[in-house]
């Protein structure tokens, strides 16, 4: 008896339990007597220890007041959030002048608005705004946060800022209107009677350097006091350590991994013992020696200020942990990786550039993230030598006298501003992983 | 093995014109290898002319891998040298980069990279290492995955092919680097009995060309159609040596007997 099917089964739409409220609820929570009541007292639970919060923090609480004091007479036991809000611009930008404080929005949103077209996927020229964000950024952010009289160095670094971030910017805008780079642009619109490639890269060339005249001079009219670091404090400065931090952490990781793994033992012996000393101490401890000892390496007469040294320990301890995690990452290439990138010829630096760390990378995304957020988390410790980042702040509140003895509040704030920043990266990172893996499995 | 091979078995008559010409292009005289106190490889010769097709065999774990890895230094020969095309293999790297930009290799795993489409797969070694402008490096990746039959699958990545098409495309791979010389360490025995042929099909087109390959390769069927001669390893030393038809029907030494009357 052959069986030969005649029609096609028709799709049917999945189960009730699969598509609604009550059917997930059903299924997930009260599947069976047990689960039902597990489900009812850890909702018991929660009711009671948000409704405390609730009372505490919300209905409760004390918005608009003078002093902790005025907080009491009006509401004993509801949170003092007045504390918080007379000292929130405090907590931002520590003592930084507030006639000023433009100064270091504008300096935070120029960051964020030229990593922006990173995100849009028509814009091209993506490694030229991640190359000069790296080199020149620093340069401007520096002058606009510090001020004062500035080197000719350091404006021509910013005159090279300011160039390439309206190069980006018009890039970026021709990118989404047209979908072209802005040297391609500039080739089909003004060089058409340019024939070869040479001629047109010559007018680019010709057009950046009147450009960056152009900043120079503009630039040498800029008048900003000098806001010394002393006074920088707060999120700003956390920000600040911990985004130089963040950002150094990366590629010195990468070059002290793959000098870990060299075949030359010079580098090799270096590298591995620079990871493992600093790896090995505790955080708080390079931050107290960097304090203490960088003085006694560097020549005579020359002076770090304590926020550099604060900077450089961070930077060397994070990269040494991230070397770790970049080694990681290059274990899971196998070695056939290798072979297959020497077999068409590439050597060394292709190698590793084209095939191996794109893919170590990739795997590494979580862990490379989850080292961001303990950077960002482990700048706080910096307060314990006397700077005053955000940790700092939120704990001067109670020395205050009009706020004295405030503690808690402060850092139920504080608590909710890392929790919002380590939240959104590690949302991006799960967003960048899938979006990495679709169609590239293996 | 030889009845499930999808080659008829009078495949011998359908033999390539052989391509070899007198000029010689790869030449291993005297070479040994160790890993620590193991001889992979004892005292081998080797002279290979170009255009010459040579199917090397043996059994497991008697050095054939490690003597074509040695052709492009993918392994260090300790003592005996290494000569392809012209060029002495030792430890001058800017030799070892030279060589291996003409000599393909194709592996039994394929070692495609999987976080790059196809196209970009063979695209890469032109661009980074030929320093060929992308829209020509482009065409000729075009033009390869034409010739081994899968241009509709360009845009795709490696881990979305068979197992075949991904072999075919690290043999495109290879040849849009345009080498001289082709090694081939296995390239079927990872694959499917249903896959096998489309591989060796693309193998027997390449061999037409009139390029230089040497293949390491149980199949014996496509070694008796475009083998020059068949080598026969055993233990790190080369056994036996001799054109296909004698090879396979007149062997002469016992080792070469025990093995030909296990595999076919
Ligand atoms: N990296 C290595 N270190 C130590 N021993 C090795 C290494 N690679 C191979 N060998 C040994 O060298 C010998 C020859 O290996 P090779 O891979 O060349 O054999 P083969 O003839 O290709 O075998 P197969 O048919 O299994 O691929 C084997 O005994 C193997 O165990
Ligand atoms: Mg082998």
């Amino acid at each position: 008896m052959a069986f030969v099917k005649k029609e096609i089964t028709p799709a049917r739409p999945a189960p009730l339990s699969e598509r609604s409220v009550i059917g997930w609820m059903h299924k997930h929570l009260f599947s069976s007597f047990y689960n039902s009541i597990l489900t009812i007292v850890t909702m018991y639970i929660i009711y009671i220890t948000t409704k405390g919060l609730w009372v505490w923090g919300i209905a409760d609480a004390v918005w608009i007041a003078e002093s902790r004091r005025e907080c009491f007479d009006i509401s004993i036991d509801g949170a003092c959030w007045a504390g918080v809000i007379a000292w929130m611009d405090n907590i931002f930008y520590g003592r930084y002048p507030k006639d000023e404080l433009w100064r270091v929005n504008v300096g935070i949103l120029l960051l964020i608005v030229w990593m922006l077209p990173l995100w849009l996927p028509r814009v091209k020229g993506k490694i030229f705004i991640a190359i000069t964000l790296i080199s020149f950024y620093p340069f401007l952010a520096n002058y606009i946060f510090l001020g004062g009289e500035s080197s000719f160095f350091s404006q021509f670094m910013v005159s090279a800022a300011i160039v390439s971030f309206v190069v980006i910017m018009l890039n970026a805008i021709i990118g989404v209107i047209q979908g072209q780079s802005i040297s391609t642009f500039i080739a089909t619109r003004l060089g058409s009677s340019l024939k070869s490639e040479k001629s047109q890269r010559n007018l680019n060339i010709a057009l950046l350097i009147m450009a960056f005249i152009i900043a120079f001079l503009w630039q040498q009219s800029w008048v900003l006091g000098e806001v010394p670091w002393t006074k920088w404090g707060g999120l700003f400065l956390t920000l600040v350590i911990s985004g130089i931090g963040i950002a150094t952490a990366l590629p010195s990781g990468i070059i002290l991994a793959l000098g870990r793994r060299s075949k030359l033992p010079v580098i090799k012996v270096l590298s591995t013992t620079f990871i493992e000393v600093f790896r090995s101490v505790p955080l708080i401890t390079v931050l107290f020696m960097a304090t203490t000892m960088f003085p006694l390496f560097l020549p005579e007469g020359f002076v770090l200020n304590k926020l550099a040294q604060v900077i450089i320990a961070v930077c060397l301890f994070n990269a040494a942990y991230m070397a770790e995690t970049v080694r990681g990452g290059l274990q899971t290439i196998p070695k056939g990786q290798y072979e297959g990138a020497h077999t068409i010829g590439l050597g060394y630096w292709g190698t590793m550039g084209l095939i191996v760390m794109p893919q170590a990378l990739k795997n590494m995304i979580p862990n490379i993230v989850g080292n961001f957020i303990s950077i960002l988390k482990g700048t706080t410790l910096v307060s314990i030598i006397g700077l005053f980042d955000i940790l700092g702040m939120l704990s001067s509140v109670s020395r205050d006298l009009s706020w004295i003895g405030l503690h808690k509040e402060p850092l139920l704030f504080g608590a909710m501003i890392f929790f919002i920043l380590c939240a959104l990266m590690s949302k991006y990172s799960r967003h960048l992983e899938a979006k990495l893996s679709t169609n590239r499995k293996t | 093995m030889n009845s499930n091979t999808p080659m008829d078995n009078n495949a011998a008559e359908e033999k390539l014109v052989s391509a070899a010409s007198s000029e010689v292009i790869i030449n291993i005289e005297k070479v040994n290898k160790w890993y620590d106190d193991f001889h992979v490889l004892k005292d081998i010769d080797l002279v290979v002319k170009k255009g010459e097709r040579i199917v090397v065999c043996g059994p497991s774990g008697s050095g054939k891998s490690t003597l074509i890895r040695c052709i492009n230094n993918l392994e260090e020969h300790q003592e005996g040298s290494i000569v392809v095309d012209g060029i002495t293999l030792n430890k001058n790297l800017k030799n070892i980069d030279h060589i291996r930009t003409e000599v393909g290799m194709v592996f039994q795993n394929f070692n495609l990279f999987p976080h790059l489409s196809i196209l970009d797969n063979l695209m890469l070694g032109p661009i980074w290492v030929r320093k060929m402008p992308k829209a020509e490096a482009r065409a000729t990746a075009l033009e390869y995955l034409e010739r081994v039959k899968i241009p509709e699958q360009a845009d795709k990545f490696p881990g979305q092919l068979s197992g075949g098409q991904q072999q075919r495309v690290a043999i495109a791979r290879s040849l849009c680097m345009n080498p001289k010389i082709m090694l081939f360490d296995e390239p079927t025995s990872a694959l499917d009995p249903e896959m096998i042929k489309e591989v060796l099909d693309v193998m027997i087109e390449l061999a037409d060309t009139g390029m230089t390959m040497i293949v390491v390769t149980h199949e014996m069927n496509f070694a008796k159609t475009i083998a020059d001669r068949v080598i026969f390893m055993d233990e790190g030393d080369i056994v036996e040596e001799n054109e296909p038809l004698q090879f396979f029907n007149n062997p002469q030494h016992d080792r070469t007997k025990l093995f030909l009357s296990q595999i076919l």
